[in-house]
């Protein structure tokens, strides 16, 4: 009989054990094999600085970690896909944004139970709770509005509609304004740069206050208000993309850049005259790039302002009399462009784990927290010396399977020239980022394309708007590194991985379906028209010109083939493009190739004026809703 | 001692006498005026509607929308700040978030912030560009185009539209709208009035019982006249008013209440707007402003003076009687187009301007106090039954 000696044996047991020889095969269904991890984003300190509250959105719970002896002493299920939290102002409850459940609930601190659980709009994400801890505000991720909620009644009293996929939610220091960013720019022009939207709800009225308009970014994530001794200003992490120009300049950097609006809002001035202000700063260095701007919070004492870099495991530390040194000197509309500012008012960088998400400091600015969403762990800082302190491991699966592998890849830029993006970075949430892109082609304004979702993207090949790639191995493989990340990209495990990932990324819950799946009587009518083999007047529609032809049921609503809807300008090289999906069609505006069509409407109504993309020509207004309201419920 | 009688007398007839006195009993006047017109700001001088938002006032013109505040123009919006089009017929207020929603020719448009987002025919799910009426209730925008009625859920998007084809809309034009509790209220251009029932979620007509355009038959059995220009709802005496090309309409649920200048102090019988709160009902006509006290009976009408600048006010008092009081100061214009209240002030949309009527309580008892000829309620009694022995 043969046997291994021992030592061996354990090395190879452990080694084909380990990360890369992970026996989960692409593509395949492994969901229920796939441990359970935790995901921790969210991250709040109690007022007297003993506890860490952490939501966990993969394991759906909420956890309380003791910071001192760095254990987990209590944790708590909440609703699906727990997101944002938000701690009442005498410490007693929190609240837990569940995002795939429309809820939020409400946690006794002292206990850790959920007392109850409260009904919001769809999405909820971020919140925040006012002074007197008698209101939430309640950022509704799907639904493009912040809920009201009176937490005497638990009851929505309002809401406040906001641009696309609104983030967080913050109260500013004085209790009268609450602060809302979101994620997604406004829809605009395919062929111009984005404009991003920071909310300012009047916190005393309960009313909107002003819009303000933040140009040429997108992904305005988390918020922190300066203290009043620094001039109160509010601080938003952000991405500029310099998507009109071609992606393929990344190899000269300065494609996509990272980094923070100061924004001082004119409701925030005492007279409440004059105009908003916003000024934009860099991040990043001349020669490497901190990628997913996240989490962004101020010392108390307002010495440092820190920012987690959620794509380049970054915990950035900046001091904040040098920062506003530098708004001074450089002119506002110079500022945006200049990727010499870091290096003026960055105190230092620290390394944190995969995917650093929301920041917390302590109530004695002696240290911060940040959760490291991708290795379920949280990064101490000590703010005295600069340092990383310690790692909490908050207890979550030990094995990194090849899935979560991806994942982790998903969100790393360092695979990308001088770490400039990630994917997360132009898909965030796995999602889309609402633009038009100059992609591959060296030629200004060539096939310009829209973004695509990543989610539920399995058994939908071939991709690219092109049709080109027949598999997400060629996607993402030598594709990316030549013509995205300008780089090596990824090996061969790494991109396994980032395939299953990719293929497992789910779709959200569909907001516009009943439950039980019944269409309502206008949902019904749409699906008539969708499938109607005949005008209104009883001519027949040819059978490539309907709509079940090119886009089926039972293949994710496309035939996977390339067609001609006629939607081509004369800057497209082809007129045939791969025929997208239609899962959660109503998040994925704008449409058409190339996003010139801003809404589902507009489909038909501005881009179909020939019939040549569907018979629309023929319907009442009434009919084109009907079918809207059913392709919203695919 | 005799003397002493007669002083005697003499107060007690001043007692007697005294609530022929009471303000209370007399209409209230709006007795000063103040205009904006293109010679001081405004964009243009036709202005189609107006709201008031506490201290703020809007006012939709035919180039533009303007606020005003602190007795000034602060902001003329136009398409260039992103406003759906230049033609504003109607504003609503949504008190709830301090939003306006904006029926225009364009389309809708949604302001909030200091930003506009806008909704058309093409983009959304509005049934017609042309929009005429809007109205804020909840979550649901109404529109009332001149296609039909468009409602919007804000939570969801989803568009529902009324038509000729689903609905009993004799004709299609949508010109007004008022949410009512648990109804909506719509006018129609040659369509009646609709009713909309949320919780059955149907539309009932009331049209002109005589069907006749020029006569007026059945007087209180119905509306009075399919012709309606504009709608109104009252919450303290949930009564809805109608205005029409011929005549007002009132109506509380089981009674119509109709009114015609021949027997009524209506200043004219084609009407653009009515208002109505507490107890009182205005109608913006082509030939001045009116309201109606309907608990005393008593109209008033607003006009410019034939004598320039100056204005007039004429009181109909319940037995038909009039007097004429006159005000240094006037409405820019007869035409009438709509109003909106601001505590006692009111706002007045009109052809020529936006009139800002003021209530001084000093100046209405002096005029008053000049009215000879004047009969208290007591001694119009005394005299109807006096007449009818």
């Amino acid at each position: 009989m043969f046997t291994l000696p021992l030592v061996p044996a354990l090395i190879l047991t452990f080694g084909l054990c380990s990360p890369r020889f992970a026996a989960v095969p692409a593509n395949q269904g492994i969901a229920s094999s796939e441990p359970r991890y935790l995901s921790p984003s969210e991250v709040r300190l109690s007022p007297d600085g003993r506890r860490l509250f952490i939501t966990c959105e993969d394991s759906n719970e909420v956890l309380a970690v003791d910071p001192r002896s760095e254990r987990v002493v209590a944790r708590v299920t909440v609703g699906q896909k727990p997101w944002g939290m938000a701690l009442s102002p005498d410490g007693k409850t929190i609240y837990v944004s569940n995002e795939w459940s429309d809820t939020v609930s409400e946690i006794d601190a002292a206990s850790f139970q959920v007392r109850r659980t409260l009904k919001v709009g769809w999405g909820p994400v971020g919140l925040a709770t006012d002074r007197a801890g008698r209101t939430l505000y309640v950022a509704n991720g799907i639904g493009n509005d912040v809920s009201l909620v009176d937490l005497r009644t638990g009851q929505e009293t309002k809401r406040f509609r906001t641009q696309r996929y609104p983030q967080q939610v913050t109260l500013s220091r004085d209790g009268r304004r609450v602060y809302v960013s979101n994620v997604l720019p406004r829809l605009g022009p395919y062929d111009q740069p984005p404009e991003s939207e920071f909310l300012v709800l009047d916190a005393i009225r309960q009313t909107v206050a002003e819009r303000i308009t933040v140009p040429g970014v997108i992904e305005l994530r988390q918020i922190a208000e300066a203290p009043a001794s620094l001039g109160g200003y509010v601080l938003v992490p952000f991405m500029r993309p310099k998507n009109l120009g071609p992606l393929i300049a990344v190899a000269q950097g300065w494609v996509l850049t990272h980094g923070m609006a100061v924004i001082r809002p004119v409701s925030a001035r005492p007279s409440g005259k004059g105009t908003s202000e916003v000024s934009q700063v860099l991040l990043d260095d001349i020669d490497y790039y901190y990628a997913g701007g996240y989490g962004v919070a101020f010392t108390p004492n307002g010495r440092y302002a820190l920012i987690s870099s959620s794509e380049a495991s970054t915990l950035t530390i900046i001091d904040t009399a040098k920062l506003a040194r530098r708004l001074r000197q450089v002119p506002a509309n110079e500022l945006p462009n200049r990727l010499d500012s870091a290096r003026t008012f960055v105190v230092k960088r620290l390394e944190t784990g995969h995917d650093p998400r929301s920041i917390a400091i302590s109530p004695d600015g002696r240290f911060a927290y940040v959760p490291n969403r991708l290795d379920d762990s949280v990064t101490v800082v000590d703010l005295a010396r600069l340092k990383v302190a310690s790692t909490i491991d908050l207890g979550g699966p030990k094995q990194i399977t090849r899935r979560r592998r991806g994942e982790q890849l998903f969100f790393d830029a360092k695979y990308c020239f001088q770490g400039q993006f990630a994917c997360a970075t132009c898909h965030p949430n796995s999602h889309l980022d609402g633009l038009a892109w100059n992609l591959e082609t060296p030629q200004l304004g060539r096939d310009r394309v829209a973004n695509r979702t990543l989610r539920g993207i399995k058994d939908t090949a071939p991709y690219k708007w092109n049709g080109h790639n027949p598999d997400l191995a060629t996607q993402c493989g030598p594709r990316i590194a030549k013509f995205l990340f300008r780089s090596e990209g990824f090996n061969k495990e790494e991109l396994e991985a980032l395939i299953t990932y990719l293929s497992y990324i789910p779709l959200p819950p569909n907001r516009h379906l009943a439950p039980d799946g019944q269409l309502t009587d206008a949902q019904e009518r749409g699906k008539q028209i969708f499938y109607r083999t005949h005008t209104n007047d009883g001519r027949e529609i040819p059978v490539q010109n309907r709509c079940d032809t090119c886009h089926p049921a039972d293949t994710h609503y496309t035939n996977k083939l390339s067609t001609s809807v006629k939607s081509a300008s004369k800057y497209d090289t082809s007129d045939y493009f791969d025929t997208p999906q239609l899962d959660r069609v109503y998040e994925n505006a704008p449409y058409l190739h190339n996003g010139e069509a801003l809404t589902l409407e507009e489909i038909w109504t501005v881009f179909n004026n020939s019939d040549t993309h569907g018979v629309t020509s023929d319907m009442s207004k009434e009919q084109l809703n009907d079918m809207i309201e059913f392709l919203k419920t695919l | 001692m005799k003397t002493q009688m007669m002083k005697i007398l003499f107060g007690v007839s001043l007692l007697l006498l005294a609530p022929s006195f009471s303000l209370a009993q007399k209409p209230r006047l709006i007795t000063h005026w103040e205009n904006f017109t293109t010679g001081n700001g405004m964009p243009d001088e036709k202005v189609f509607c107006v709201a008031v938002d506490g201290n703020r006032v809007w006012a939709g013109t035919e180039d533009g929308l303007v606020l005003i505040e602190n007795g000034k123009i602060q902001k003329v919006y136009k398409t260039e700040d992103g406003l759906a089009h230049r033609v504003v017929m109607g504003i609503a207020v949504d008190k709830a978030t301090g939003d306006l929603w904006i029926a225009t020719f364009g389309g809708v448009s949604h302001f909030s912030g200091g930003h506009f987002e806008n909704f058309t025919n093409l983009t959304s799910g509005l049934l017609n560009d042309i929009v005429y009426g809007i109205a804020v209730d909840g979550k649901y925008v109404w529109a009332a185009t001149t296609a039909g009625i468009s409602r919007l859920n804000t939570y969801t998007g989803e568009w529902t539209n009324w038509s000729e084809k689903n609905a009993p809309l004799h004709e299609p034009w949508g010109y007004g709208v008022a949410p009512a509790g648990n109804k909506v209220w719509f006018a129609v251009w040659g369509g009646g009035l609709i009713e909309y029932d949320k919780s059955q979620g149907y539309m009932k007509a009331y049209t002109d019982p005589d069907e006749e355009m020029e006569l007026v038959l059945f007087r209180n059995q119905g509306l009075i006249h399919i012709i309606v220009s504009n709608v109104s709802y009252n919450p303290d005496t949930k009564m809805v008013w109608a205005s029409t090309y011929f005549g007002l309409s009132g109506y509380d649920g089981r009674n119509w209440h109709n009114y015609l200048t021949k027997d009524s102090g209506l200043a004219s019988d084609f009407i653009n707007a009515p208002k109505s709160r507490r107890n009182e009902v205005w109608a913006c006509t082509d030939k001045g402003l009116s309201y109606l006290d309907y608990k005393t009976g008593n109209w008033v009408t607003y006009r410019p003076s034939k004598q320039g600048g100056r204005g007039e006010i004429e009181i109909t008092w319940a037995d038909m009687k009039k007097t004429k009081l006159e005000t240094a100061t006037s409405l820019a214009h007869n035409y009438i187009l709509n109003l909106d209240f601001q505590g006692e002030d009111i706002w007045v949309a009109t052809a020529k301007g936006l009139s800002h009527g003021i209530r001084e309580p000093q100046k209405e008892t002096q005029l008053y106090a000049s009215i000879r000829n004047h009969r208290s309620t007591r001694e119009i009694a005394q005299a109807r039954r006096q007449e009818s022995r």
